[in-house]
C-alpha cells in the first residue's frame, strides 16, 4: 500500500519542488546528439554508471576465470589441461604423453593478474565507481555530477588502464607475476623473473592510469555531495549509500597519490638505475651495484595506500547493504548516526594500521606493537555496524528476495572473515599465519566474496532503475545460495590449511611431505570454486537476458522506498528529472512511521508528526 | 578522516547544510582544486617521507651547506646563498600571483595579464635557477641519480694527499665535515687520509640515496612549476581574450591557477627545508 | 574576498613579501651561524637550530596557506576538511622514521660482524625452470641445504659490506 502514487508523487515535485531552469538551458540535450555522445563519450552520469558496471563486468569474469585456472592447477596438479591450449598457448606444456600442464611462470602471473583485476578494477571501479555514479546525484537530487566532463574523463582513464592492463596478458613473456602488491625486487628488476619486464612496465603504466582515474572520480563525488545537494537534504537526511560514497571518496584521494608516488619510485628504480627500493642484490651470483634503499620503504608506502583501499573496496558494499536492508526489512535502518560515525571511524583508522600487513617482512618489532593496537580497534566500529544490521533485520517485515538474500550473505560474510581478522592482527599469531591459506581466507571472505555481495545487491537493487527492467528473482536465488554455499566451501578449507601451514602462492605441493595430506582438501575447493564460478555465470546471463526481456518496470518506486532516485521517471533522461527537482521534506529511513509503511523523502512532514531527524 | 569536522560543521551552520547551497561557500570548481591540492599534498609528503626515511637509514649524509655552496659564474664557498635567491624569485612570483587574483576580484583584465605575466616570468626564473643548479651538479661535480660523489667522515683525521684545489697535504679534518670526491680525466680521485687512531683510509663515496632523492623529488617539484608556467600562459591568453569577463565569475580561474601556483611555493617551502637546511 | 578593502589587501601582500623574505634569511641564517660560518668555531646545538628551521618553515606554511591562499577568508569547514586530514601524515612520519632508524642499527649491527668473501657463497647460477616440475623441485631443496649448511656454519654472506665494496671501484 504505497502512500503517495504515481501522478501525486508528481504532483509534490511540481509543488514542492524547486526550478533551476535546468531544462531551459539544455533544450534538446545539447550534449547527448548522437549515438557517439550519447552512449560511447557520454556525459552522462547513469550512463557512465553503466560503462563502469560493464568493465567491471567483463573484468570480474577474467579476473575469476583466472582463479579457475590456477585451482585447477592447485586442486589437479596430474590432471591434463592439454585443452586449455587453445586459450593459452604456450603456457600450457604437453609432454610426449599429451599431458597438458601450466607453466609455473604463468601460475604466478595468474595468481598476480587475478588479485590485481579484482581488487582495483572490479572492487575498486566496478563497485564505488558504478554505484557512486549511479546513486550520487539521483539520490541527492542533483541533475548530474559537479563536472560531467572530468566525470567522462574518469571512466576513460579506467578504460585506457583496462586496455593496457589487457595488452599486458598477451605479452609473449606474459602479464607481470610476482604478486599484486608488486614488491621489488621482483617488480624493480626487470630481470628479476620472467613477467617483471615488459608486463611490470605495462602493469604500472596501467595502474597509474587506473589512479588518475580514481582521483578524477573522487574528487567530482566529494565535490557534487557537498555542493549540490538538492533543498532539504542536510548531511543527516542522506541515505548511507551517500556516506559511504562520500568517506570512500575522501579515503581514496589520500590514499592513493601515495601509491602513485611509490609507483613513480618504483618506475625510477626501474628504468633509471636508482635504488629507493634496492639493497643488497645478487643475481646469478653477481652483487649488483644498487644499495642504499629499502624494500621495506616500498612495503610501507604500498600498504600506506594498500589498506585504506581494502576500505574503499568494503564502504560502499556497507552503504549499499544498509540503504537495502532497510529497504527490504521495511524499518528504518537502526541506530544511522551510529553507522555514520563507525564509518568516519573506520576512515580514520584505516590510514594508521597498515603495516599490520608487514608483521613478518621485517618491520620494527617495536613499531608493531603499535599496529597491534591500532588494527585491534577497527573491531569496534565494525562490531557496530553489524549489530546495528542485525537489529535492523529484527523485527522486520523482511522481504526475502535476491538483493536482501545478498545483503544477508553479506554480514553473514563480514562477520566470519572480520573474526579471522582478529586473529592476524596480532602479531604474534601473525608469525605463524602470515603468507599462508589462512590469510588468503581471511581476505577473500571480508573484502572479496563480501564486497561481490554488496555489489551484486546493488545490481539486483538498482537494475529495475538502471535498464527499467527486473532481473529473474529465481535465477538471482540460484545465484545467491550457490554462491554463498560455494564461498564457505571455497574459503572454510582454506583456514585449515593455513593453521596448518601450508603457505599461499605455491604452485605445487606434493614434494613437501607435511602439506601433501592436503590432497583432498585441495581438490574439494578447486570443485567447489568450479561450481561457484558456474554460478557467476548464471549471473550473468540473467543480467544481459533481463536487459533486454526481463519483466519491465511499471511503478516508479517499485519497491517502495523513501530515497529521491524512485521520484524519476522510470527511463529517466539526461538531468534526471523531467521538470523540477524535488525537494526533500524528511529523513531518508522514515519506513513504518506512525504506522505508514514508508514515506518518500519529497513528502512534506504530516500535520503534527515529528521530523525523525532530530 | 575528519569525524570532528562534519558532526561541528553540522550542529554549528546548519542552514548551509541543508542543501541547495554551498556550505562552504565555494564553487565546486574551488573545491575541487582545493581537494586535488589535498591529494598532490599527499604525493609530495610520501616523496618527503620516503626521503626521511632513507636518511635516517644511512650512517651519514651529506652536509647541505657543503653541497649547495656554489653560484655562477665559477664563484665557489658560498653556502645556500644561491638557493636562497632561487626561493626569493619563488616568492615573489607568489606574490605577483596574489596581486593578479586581487585585480580579478576588481575586474581589472589588465592589472590580472600584468601580473600573470610578471608570475610567468617567475615561474620561467626559477626553472632557469633550477637549471644552472641541476647543470652545475651533474656536469661538474658528478653527482646523478646512481652516484653521489659527495661523502662525510665519520671521524677526525689528516689528509695525506692534496686534491690540487682547497685541499692540501696535511689538512685536518673533523667527524661530520662533507668532501667531494674530484673528477677528472674519466674517473673519481678519492684522496687518501689518515684517522686519528692511525689507520689510513680512503674517501669514499656518500649514499647513492642522497642523488637520487635530490633530483627526483627537485625534479617533480620543477615539474609543477613547469605545468603550472604552461596553465598560467593558457589562462593569461584567455584572461586577455576576454573569455572570463564573459563569465563574470570575478576571473576564477585565475583564483584556481593561484591556488595551484601558492601549493607549488608551498611544496618549495619543506622542499627547501629538508634538502637545503636540515 | 570582500573582508579587506582593495587597499588593505595590497598592504597585505607587501607585509607577506616581507614576512616571506625575512623568514627564509633568518633560516639560512639559522644554518649558517648554527655550523660556524659567520663566527668562526661559534655552533649551535643541532635540536635548536632544526628546531627553529622546522618552526620556521611551519610558519612559512602557514603563512602562505592563511593569506596567499585565502584560507584565513574561508569558512571553518573548508578549512578543516583540508587541514585536518593532513595530520594523518603524523603518524606515518613518526612511524616511517623509527622504521628508517632501525634499518640503519640493523645494518650498523650487521657490519661488526666479520665480513666473509663473496665468493664460494652464492656460485651456482639458479638453474633454469624445467617444465618437470619434480627435478626443479629436487634442485631447490639442494639449493636450500646448501644455504642452510652455509648459515649454520656462520659463514653468513655480508652483503651489506661486499656490496659497498662493489661500489667504490
Amino acid at each position: 500500500m504505497s502512500s503517495v502514487h504515481h501522478q501525486e508523487q508528481d504532483q509534490l515535485i511540481e509543488k514542492y519542488g524547486y526550478d533551476d531552469h535546468f531544462h531551459e538551458h539544455h533544450e534538446g540535450d545539447k550534449f547527448q546528439f548522437n549515438f557517439l555522445t550519447k552512449y560511447i563519450f557520454s556525459m552522462d552520469h547513469k550512463i557512465i554508471a553503466r560503462q563502469f558496471l560493464f568493465t567491471g563486468i567483463f573484468w570480474a569474469i577474467i579476473g575469476s576465470a583466472m582463479s579457475i585456472i590456477f585451482r585447477l592447477q592447485l586442486g589437479f596438479p596430474d590432471a591434463s589441461i592439454a585443452w586449455l591450449k587453445p586459450l593459452l598457448g604456450k603456457w600450457i606444456v604437453l609432454n610426449d604423453a599429451g599431458v597438458g600442464t601450466l607453466e609455473p611462470e604463468f601460475y604466478y602471473a595468474l595468481v598476480t593478474m587475478h588479485g590485481t583485476i579484482i581488487v582495483f578494477f572490479v572492487l575498486t571501479a566496478g563497485l564505488s565507481g558504478t554505484f557512486s555514479n549511479f546513486l550520487i546525484p539521483l539520490q541527492i537530487g542533483a541533475r548530474d555530477m559537479a563536472s560531467p566532463f572530468l566525470n567522462m574523463l574518469s571512466y576513460w582513464f579506467f578504460f585506457l588502464s583496462s586496455v593496457v592492463m589487457f595488452y599486458s596478458l598477451f605479452l609473449s613473456t606474459g602479464p607481470f607475476s610476482g604478486g599484486w602488491t608488486a614488491y621489488p625486487p621482483l617488480s624493480a628488476l626487470p630481470q628479476a623473473s620472467i613477467g617483471s619486464g615488459a608486463g611490470m612496465t605495462l602493469w604500472l603504466v596501467s595502474l597509474a592510469l587506473f589512479v588518475v582515474s580514481v582521483l578524477l572520480g573522487g574528487m567530482n563525488y566529494i565535490t557534487t555531495v557537498l555542493n549540490l545537494r538538492t533543498k532539504g537534504m542536510s548531511l543527516w537526511r542522506m541515505p548511507l549509500t551517500i556516506w559511504a560514497f562520500l568517506v570512500t571518496a575522501i579515503i581514496g584521494l589520500l590514499s592513493f597519490p601515495v601509491l602513485f608516488s611509490g609507483f613513480l619510485l618504483l618506475i625510477f628504480d626501474r628504468s633509471m638505475g636508482t635504488s629507493f627500493y634496492l639493497s643488497d642484490i645478487f643475481v646469478n651470483g653477481m652483487a649488483l651495484d644498487r644499495i642504499g634503499g629499502s624494500p621495506i620503504l616500498y612495503q610501507h608506502i604500498f600498504w600506506f595506500l594498500g589498506h585504506p583501499e581494502v576500505y574503499i573496496i568494503i564502504l560502499p558494499a556497507m552503504g549499499i547493504v544498509s540503504e537495502v536492508l532497510s529497504v527490504h526489512a521495511r524499518k528504518p535502518i537502526f541506530g544511522y548516526r551510529a553507522m555514520v560515525y563507525s564509518i568516519l571511524a573506520i576512515a580514520f583508522l584505516s590510514f594508521i594500521v597498515w603495516a599490520h600487513h608487514m608483521f613478518m617482512s621485517g618491520v620494527n618489532p617495536f613499531l608493531s606493537n603499535f599496529f597491534v593496537v591500532f588494527t585491534l580497534i577497527i573491531a569496534v566500529p565494525s562490531a557496530v555496524k553489524v549489530f546495528n544490521w542485525i537489529s535492523t533485520l529484527y523485527g522486520g517485515n523482511i522481504r526475502l528476495n535476491t538483493p536482501m538474500l545478498f545483503c544477508i550473505g553479506f554480514i553473514s560474510m563480514f562477520i566470519s572473515g572480520g573474526l579471522t581478522g582478529i586473529f592476524l592482527g596480532n602479531s604474534a599469531i601473525d608469525i605463524q599465519q602470515h603468507d599462508t591459506y589462512f590469510v588468503v581466507a581471511h581476505f577473500h571472505i571480508v573484502m572479496g566474496v563480501a564486497a561481490f555481495f554488496g555489489m551484486f545487491a546493488g545490481v539486483y537493487n538498482w537494475f529495475p532503475k538502471m535498464f527499467g527492467r527486473y532481473m529473474n528473482d529465481t535465477l538471482g536465488k540460484i545465484h545467491f545460495w550457490v554462491t554463498l554455499i560455494g564461498a564457505y566451501a571455497i574459503f572454510g578449507p582454506m583456514h585449515f590449511l593455513g593453521m596448518a601451514g601450508v603457505p599461499r602462492r605455491y604452485y605445487l605441493f606434493d614434494k613437501f611431505d607435511a602439506f601433501s595430506g592436503f590432497d583432498t582438501m585441495n581438490k574439494f575447493i578447486t570443485i567447489a570454486a568450479i561450481i561457484s564460478f558456474f554460478a557467476q555465470i548464471v549471473f550473468v546471463i540473467n543480467f544481459f537476458w533481463s536487459m533486454y526481456k526481463g519483466k519491465r518496470v511499471t511503478s516508479q518506486n517499485p519497491y517502495g522506498s523513501n530515497s529521491l532516485e524512485w521520484t524519476t521517471p522510470i527511463d529517466a533522461g539526461h538531468g534526471n528529472w523531467p521538470g523540477k527537482i524535488p525537494t526533500v521534506q524528511r529523513w531518508s529511513y522514515d519506513y513504518g512511521k506512525d504506522g505508514i509503511e514508508f514515506t518518500q523523502q519529497h513528502v512534506p512532514l504530516r500535520e503534527g508528526e515529528t521530523p525523525s531527524d532530530h | 578522516m575528519s569525524s570532528e569536522h562534519t558532526a561541528q560543521i553540522h550542529h554549528s551552520e546548519g542552514n548551509h547544510w541543508n542543501g541547495a547551497s554551498e556550505p562552504f561557500k565555494a564553487s565546486y570548481g574551488k573545491l575541487m582544486m582545493w581537494y586535488f591540492l589535498l591529494s598532490d599534498a599527499f604525493t609530495f609528503s610520501a616523496f618527503l617521507i620516503a626521503y626521511g626515511t632513507l636518511r635516517f637509514s644511512m650512517p651519514t649524509w651529506p652536509v647541505p651547506d657543503f653541497v649547495f655552496s656554489g653560484l655562477p659564474g665559477g664563484i665557489h664557498h658560498k653556502p645556500l646563498i644561491f638557493v636562497t635567491i632561487m626561493t626569493f624569485v619563488l616568492i615573489a612570483s607568489s606574490v605577483t600571483m596574489v596581486r593578479a587574483v586581487q585585480e580579478g576580484h576588481r575586474e581589472n583584465k589588465k592589472g590580472v595579464v600584468f601580473w600573470m605575466v610578471l608570475t610567468i616570468l617567475g615561474g620561467l626564473g626559477f626553472l632557469g635557477c633550477q637549471a644552472w643548479e641541476w647543470t652545475t651538479l651533474i656536469g661538474e661535480e658528478k653527482m646523478s641519480i646512481t652516484r653521489n660523489p659527495f661523502g662525510t667522515h665519520t671521524e677526525n683525521g689528516t689528509y695525506l694527499d692534496g686534491d690540487g684545489h682547497d685541499i692540501k697535504a696535511g689538512d685536518s679534518f673533523k667527524a661530520g665535515q662533507s668532501y667531494l670526491i674530484h673528477y677528472h680525466d674519466g674517473q673519481f680521485h678519492p684522496l687518501k687520509f689518515k684517522t686519528e687512531s692511525g689507520d689510513v683510509k680512503t674517501q669514499q663515496m656518500g649514499p647513492k640515496s642522497f642523488g637520487a632523492l635530490f633530483f627526483f623529488i627537485t625534479g617533480f617539484h620543477g615539474f609543477h612549476v613547469f605545468s603550472g608556467v604552461l596553465f598560467l600562459i593558457i589562462i593569461a591568453l584567455n584572461v586577455a581574450s576576454g573569455l572570463y569577463a564573459r563569465r563574470n565569475n570575478h576571473y576564477e580561474m585565475v583564483e584556481k591557477i593561484g591556488l595551484y601556483w601558492h601549493f607549488v611555493d608551498l611544496v618549495w617551502v619543506f622542499v627547501f627545508l629538508v634538502f637545503y637546511l636540515l | 574576498m570582500g573582508h579587506l578593502s582593495y587597499e588593505e589587501s595590497k598592504k597585505v601582500v607587501l607585509r607577506g613579501l616581507l614576512i616571506l623574505a625575512i623568514v627564509t634569511l633568518l633560516e639560512v641564517f639559522v644554518a649558517l651561524i648554527g655550523k660556524g660560518y659567520i663566527i668562526n668555531g661559534f655552533h649551535l646545538p643541532i635540536w635548536i637550530m632544526y628546531g627553529a628551521m622546522i618552526s620556521m618553515s611551519l610558519y612559512k606554511a602557514y603563512f602562505i596557506v592563511y593569506y596567499f591562499m585565502h584560507m584565513k577568508y574561508e569558512v571553518p569547514g573548508l578549512v578543516k576538511s583540508v587541514l585536518l586530514p593532513t595530520m594523518l601524515l603524523l603518524w606515518a612520519v613518526i612511524a616511517f622514521f623509527t622504521e628508517g632508524r632501525s634499518w640503519h642499527d640493523w645494518r650498523a649491527q650487521k657490519n661488526d660482524r666479520p665480513i666473509a668473501s663473496l665468493t664460494g657463497v652464492v656460485n651456482e647460477k639458479e638453474s633454469k625452470m624445467e617444465t618437470k616440475h619434480g627435478q626443479v623441485e629436487e634442485q631447490k631443496n639442494e639449493q636450500m641445504t646448501k644455504d642452510s649448511t652455509l648459515q649454520t656454519d656462520g659463514n653468513t654472506h655480508d652483503e651489506e659490506s661486499t656490496s659497498e665494496e662493489t661500489q667504490h671501484h
